[in-house]
């Protein structure tokens, strides 16, 4: 299926949590924030949380900034 | 054996809802030419408090470190801007993603009007601070230096208030310490200058006028030498405090020897 992650098309298998999206993009978990369709999703959220076809992922971390 | 000096700097803290500092510097993590400078810019500085900002992470650099491998949460205060955002609405939003790390309940919000200038929108800071304020966030809000909105946004609730000096990144220091002297008349609530500072002489005339503390960030990461500069910032800071602290003598328009006259 299709996701739209930080603006870009991906394919993904069908249902995957968005834990298991975080993994396979090698993000690491522990210091990224996760947004679906602009909701929030708390850490302990995102094993049971099954993303579905078109759905819009943020995930964003802390940079630089002043 | 514990000096005068370090027992004055030592018992002179201040307080932002509640939570106590000492080093009356805060940083930014923006624009250094890595992480590891910037970690050790930090070090120099003695800061305790540092901004940083969200963005979304880059899905092409897998495994890469992050900031949070240089700055140590537990050892900094970190506070998440919204810089870039320019309505209440994505300010607000850019301050959930933030608490959402579980980090900080710090925002340092600041909602611009303009891309060339990086004016702050009077109306849209207004409206997120309250919003902000009613979620419990500690919310330090970055403003113009006008003494009316300054107390607008007390009133609203903000834990501190941050006129800006001048224009943010211009290095151009405090244009009109008229304006912060009349906020820091009108205001209880912690004032801070954020942006604007060029050198370490800006900082000391900005703890000279009596506010609590000074934010920057592009005067030490683009200095030639921005190691030297957290040092020197540092020093500035210390310096214009105790300067505030010690109070001034009147100026003059005629001289007034400082030696006795010759009575020989």
């Amino acid at each position: 299926m299709k996701l739209l992650v930080n603006g870009e098309n991906k394919e993904f298998s069908e249902g995957i949590s968005l834990d298991e999206l975080i993994r396979q993009l090698g993000v690491r978990k522990e210091t990224v924030v996760a947004e679906v369709n602009r909701q929030i999703v708390q850490n302990d959220q995102r094993p049971g949380w099954k993303l579905a076809e078109g759905d819009q992922v943020e995930l964003i971390q802390f940079v630089g900034g002043g | 054996m514990t000096t005068i000096l370090e027992q004055v700097k030592a018992e002179d803290t201040y307080q932002i809802n509640g939570k106590t500092f000492i080093s009356r510097l805060l940083v930014g993590t923006g624009k250094y030419a890595s992480n590891e400078l910037m970690a050790q810019c930090l070090e120099a500085s003695g800061t305790q408090i540092v901004t940083v900002a969200l963005r979304r992470v880059n899905l092409e650099n897998k495994g890469e470190k992050t900031l949070l491998d240089y700055i140590n949460p537990k050892k900094y205060t970190l506070l998440p801007n919204t810089a870039g955002c320019y309505s209440a609405e994505e300010a607000i939003r850019v301050a959930h993603l933030a608490r959402a790390t579980g980090i900080s309940d710090f925002v340092k919000l600041e909602v611009l009007y303009d891309e060339k200038t990086l004016l702050p929108d009077p109306l849209a800071t207004l409206e997120a601070t309250k919003v902000l304020v009613k979620e419990g966030f500690t919310v330090m809000t970055y403003t113009s230096d006008d003494p009316v909105m300054a107390q607008k946004l007390e009133q609203a609730g903000a834990h501190a208030v941050m006129p800006a000096g001048s224009p943010i990144g211009s290095g151009q220091g405090v244009l009109n310490p008229n304006n912060i002297r009349i906020i820091l008349e009108k205001l209880k609530c912690p004032v801070l200058i954020d942006a604007g500072v060029g050198s370490a002489s800006d900082v000391a005339v900005a703890m000279e006028l009596g506010v609590v503390a000074v934010l920057l960030n592009t005067a030490i990461a683009h200095a030639k030498d921005p190691l030297r500069m957290g040092h020197a910032m540092r020093q500035a800071c210390e310096a214009g405090r105790l300067s505030y602290l010690a109070g001034r003598i009147p100026k003059k328009l005629y001289a007034q020897a400082s030696t006795p006259s010759k009575d020989f």
